[in-house]
């Protein structure tokens, strides 16, 4: 009888995996890019068991509040939504099956093979700790990560703001 | 059935990095391709977490994490944008017909 | 001087060309929205000077004193030799670049010089900012952080230019790229992370030649790890075969964008390679005994990506493009010093890039010059009879281009000439088959840069009358080719102060 945390990573994991299937393989952009949450939601939930707390919080805000919804909008303003049926076309699946599978073998006997210094340790609940990196050795990061925001919007302003307009223009 | 041990979280990252690469080099919308790049950028994320639990303790997995998260979620704001102006430009955002650069 | 670890005030001294940046960053924001329209672009050419030249005054300043090695906030920033003379080097670099992007006066030339300029210049000195902590990365958060930070402005600037289809396709091709680079990368990184438990650079170090020792090879999770990890600096340095996005947006961004791009980050990919092999892997200084793959990995890469530009350049019509393999080739170059691990090769390399900074902007600067009076055409027949219509502005290309050929008497002969004496130092089979590959490769190259040449000099255009070069322009071009010809002459000092600037923390 499996234990219930090996249940709860089974459970997790096939939705991760499954859900990002989905993402691979579906013919439908918008299909794709929802299955995308369930992704997400699934490494959210691996996040929890690996006593990851605030990122799993983290996880959901940002990666399904932020990016997947910034994604769907794109993909609404770049899609005629009637032909959505073959919206995410594929080439070439052949060559790159076989590319990644043998990325995928190389990955797996390596990682298999290797003698990971692991040791089980307890959960415990991380976020104080995380917070405290955050305001003591990693302050210069954390600072930086702000002038990368700041780049990213004004950069994100420049290139959009003109699209607008002269979308507008147009019209 | 034997405990969840570490073997079993890079197994999960694994595959996820595998079906993301997978999906970049079949996709040729973009917004498609750039869904391949977030399953990737999740693996990378899930190893980290998995390493700083079983292996190295402390927090500095989960504080490359965090950037993670938000140098993605950045990136993809640029890259939507990107993606706009392209539409507009092109009024097409499959790869296979952006071909004004070529040889 | 022993090595200090400052915590995070302590390192703030140190950190001074860097905080400078920012504060420019900031008051260009506020100048850009506050300031009189007339005074606009003049304040902030001088904001964006001013904090360059302070950035890198400081990095000589710290060179000159001899100050370091130190670790900075608690070991992520590295302030050794090393990383102040790519503060000093990207700071030149920017600074041509902040005078190449000052739009013209008259109405209908180079429009996209003239939209947002106080967005492209903030995006610019954050890019400036990005470079410095490139090469002073010490860990591997910083290195990620720092990469990503470039990449991001350097795909906004890739599509700067609005109405152009071939700017934003350009920039699509290069953020797709960038992010499974980088996403690669991260993969690669996790599994160092893993084995050696530690992301300092010093500490995975430690832990990998431990493993080495005791394995009596370098560890497979460690050759994998690396190789995922290459994939994010290739592309950085556009190494083959990461180099797909090169020519595509170097064609299609703003011309000053693209001499940005070609040098700068590239720049910066070599110094952070450099420095990650280096220090975490030992590359330099592991024990004979063991044998490392990374000589093999890292010729491998030099002859496929120095063929592959110099082939691919041979058809091109557009100058532009060209320049694009063309850079593509001499990135191979850079990597056969790389691949020698040894510290003549590094020396070499931080020589040849000094060289490369003045020819490679100076024919951009060309093109853009040439670009600007036909009409934005930047095909060879823009430049056919060049010779006589601007005879200052063809003779300085003719400087470029045979300094680019790595012909004497300019500075592109000196610094291929140290990169291959480093490698034939090295000794070896390898090293020669390296070598000759090549020197078959400069061979190559001189057929497409001839081509500009004869266009210039022996084919008549449709158009006879001068071509009115801007001052700016013009000037910038001559102060750029006086040092390529002088550099090829006279080069000791020069190469003295670089190679005893490359002292690293380990």
């Amino acid at each position: 009888m499996p234990s219930l945390s090996a249940l709860v990573f089974l459970g997790l994991a096939a939705l991760t995996l499954g859900s990002a299937g989905f993402v691979a393989f579906s013919r439908n952009i918008i299909h794709s890019a929802l299955a995308l949450l369930g992704t997400f939601l699934g490494i959210a939930g691996l996040y929890v068991t690996l006593s990851a707390d605030f990122l799993a919080a983290t996880q959901v805000l940002v990666y399904v509040g932020g990016t997947l919804v910034l994604i769907l909008f794109a993909v609404m303003l770049t899609s005629r939504i009637a032909e959505m049926k073959v919206s995410n076309p594929r080439g070439r699946p052949v060559v790159a099956f076989v590319l990644v599978t043998a990325v995928l073998l190389v990955l797996g006997r390596v990682a298999t093979r290797t003698p990971w210094p692991a040791e089980a340790r307890p959960a415990m609940p991380s976020t104080a700790k995380l917070g405290h990196a955050f305001l003591g050795e990693y302050l210069l990061p954390f600072e930086l990560g702000s002038i990368v925001l700041l780049g990213a919007m004004i950069g994100a302003v420049v290139l959009a703001r003109r699209a607008v307009r002269r979308a507008g223009e147009k019209e | 059935m034997e405990e969840i041990g570490l073997i079993h979280y890079l197994s999960v990252a694994a595959a996820l990095f595998g079906l993301g690469l997978f999906t970049v080099m079949t996709r040729k919308n973009a917004v498609g391709i750039l869904l391949g790049v977030e399953l990737i950028l999740n693996a990378a994320a899930l190893n980290f977490v998995a390493f700083e639990h079983f292996v190295a303790g402390g927090v500095s997995g989960q504080v490359f994490t965090v950037f993670i998260i938000v140098l993605a979620a950045s990136e993809a704001a640029i890259a939507l944008a990107i993606v706009l102006q392209v539409y507009r430009n092109h009024r097409s955002i499959m790869a296979d017909q952006l071909t004004s650069l070529k040889n | 001087m022993e090595t200090r670890t400052f915590d995070n005030v302590a390192s703030l001294a140190y950190f001074a060309p860097e905080l400078g940046l920012i504060a420019a960053v900031l008051l260009l924001v506020v100048w850009d929205l506050a300031s009189p329209a007339r005074l606009k672009i003049a304040g902030l050419v001088v904001i964006s000077l001013a904090a360059l030249a302070w950035s890198g005054g400081m990095g000589a300043y710290f060179l000159a004193k001899d100050a370091g090695p130190h670790e900075l906030f608690h070991g992520l920033l590295a302030f050794d030799r090393f990383s102040n003379l790519f503060r000093v080097i990207f700071a030149f670099v920017t600074g041509a670049i902040v005078l190449f992007s000052v739009p013209p006066r008259g109405p209908g030339v180079a429009p996209e010089l003239r939209r947002d300029q106080g967005e492209f210049f903030t995006l610019i000195l954050v890019l400036s900012l990005g470079m410095n902590l490139m090469a002073a990365s010490r860990h591997l958060l910083l290195i990620y952080l720092s990469l990503e930070l470039v990449s991001v402005m350097s795909f906004v600037l890739a599509g700067f230019k609005i109405n152009d289809a071939r700017s934003s396709e350009g920039a699509l091709k290069y953020v797709i790229f960038g992010g499974v680079a980088s996403g690669i990368m991260l993969y690669g990184m996790s599994w160092i992370f893993g084995i050696t438990a530690s992301m300092h650079l010093g500490e995975c170090a430690a832990r990998i030649a431990a493993l080495t020792a005791q394995q009596g090879k370098v560890p497979e999770v460690v050759f994998v790890g690396t190789a995922c990890m290459l994939a994010g600096f290739g592309y950085k340095i556009s190494a083959a075969p990461f180099h797909m996005w090169t020519p595509d947006v170097y064609e299609g961004a703003p011309t000053p964008v693209t001499a940005f791009l070609s040098v700068g980050p590239k720049a910066a990919g070599f110094a952070v390679l450099v420095r990650f092999f280096s220090d975490a892997l030992g590359a330099g200084s592991a024990s004979p005994a063991v044998a490392t793959p990374w000589p093999v990995l890292a010729g491998c890469l030099a002859m496929a990506t120095m063929t592959i530009g110099n082939l691919s350049a041979l058809g091109q019509e557009n100058v532009k493009r060209m320049l694009a393999y063309s850079s593509i080739a001499h990135a191979g170059y850079m990597l056969l010093g790389f691949s020698v691990f040894s510290d003549a090769g590094v020396a070499a390399i931080a020589f040849y890039i000094v060289t490369y900074c003045f020819m490679n902007l100076g024919a951009f600067m060309v093109v853009m010059a040439v670009a600007e009076q036909s009409g934005g055409d930047e095909t060879l027949s823009a430049f056919r009879g060049l010779g006589r219509r601007a005879p200052l502005v063809a003779a300085a290309m003719v400087v470029f281009l045979v300094s680019l050929t790595g012909l004497p008497p300019t500075a592109g002969f000196v610094g291929k000439f140290y990169l291959f004496s480093a490698l034939l130092t090295a000794g070896g089979a390898w090293r020669w088959v390296l070598a000759i590959v090549g020197v078959v490769n400069s061979v190559i190259s001189l057929f497409y840069y001839a081509r500009v040449l004869r266009a210039m000099y022996l084919e008549k255009g449709e158009r006879t009358e001068p071509v009115a070069v801007r001052p700016l322009l013009g000037a910038t071009t001559c102060a750029l080719a006086v040092p390529t010809l002088l550099l090829g002459v006279y080069w000791g000092p020069v190469y003295d102060f670089v190679a005893s600037s490359l002292s690293m923390l380990r």
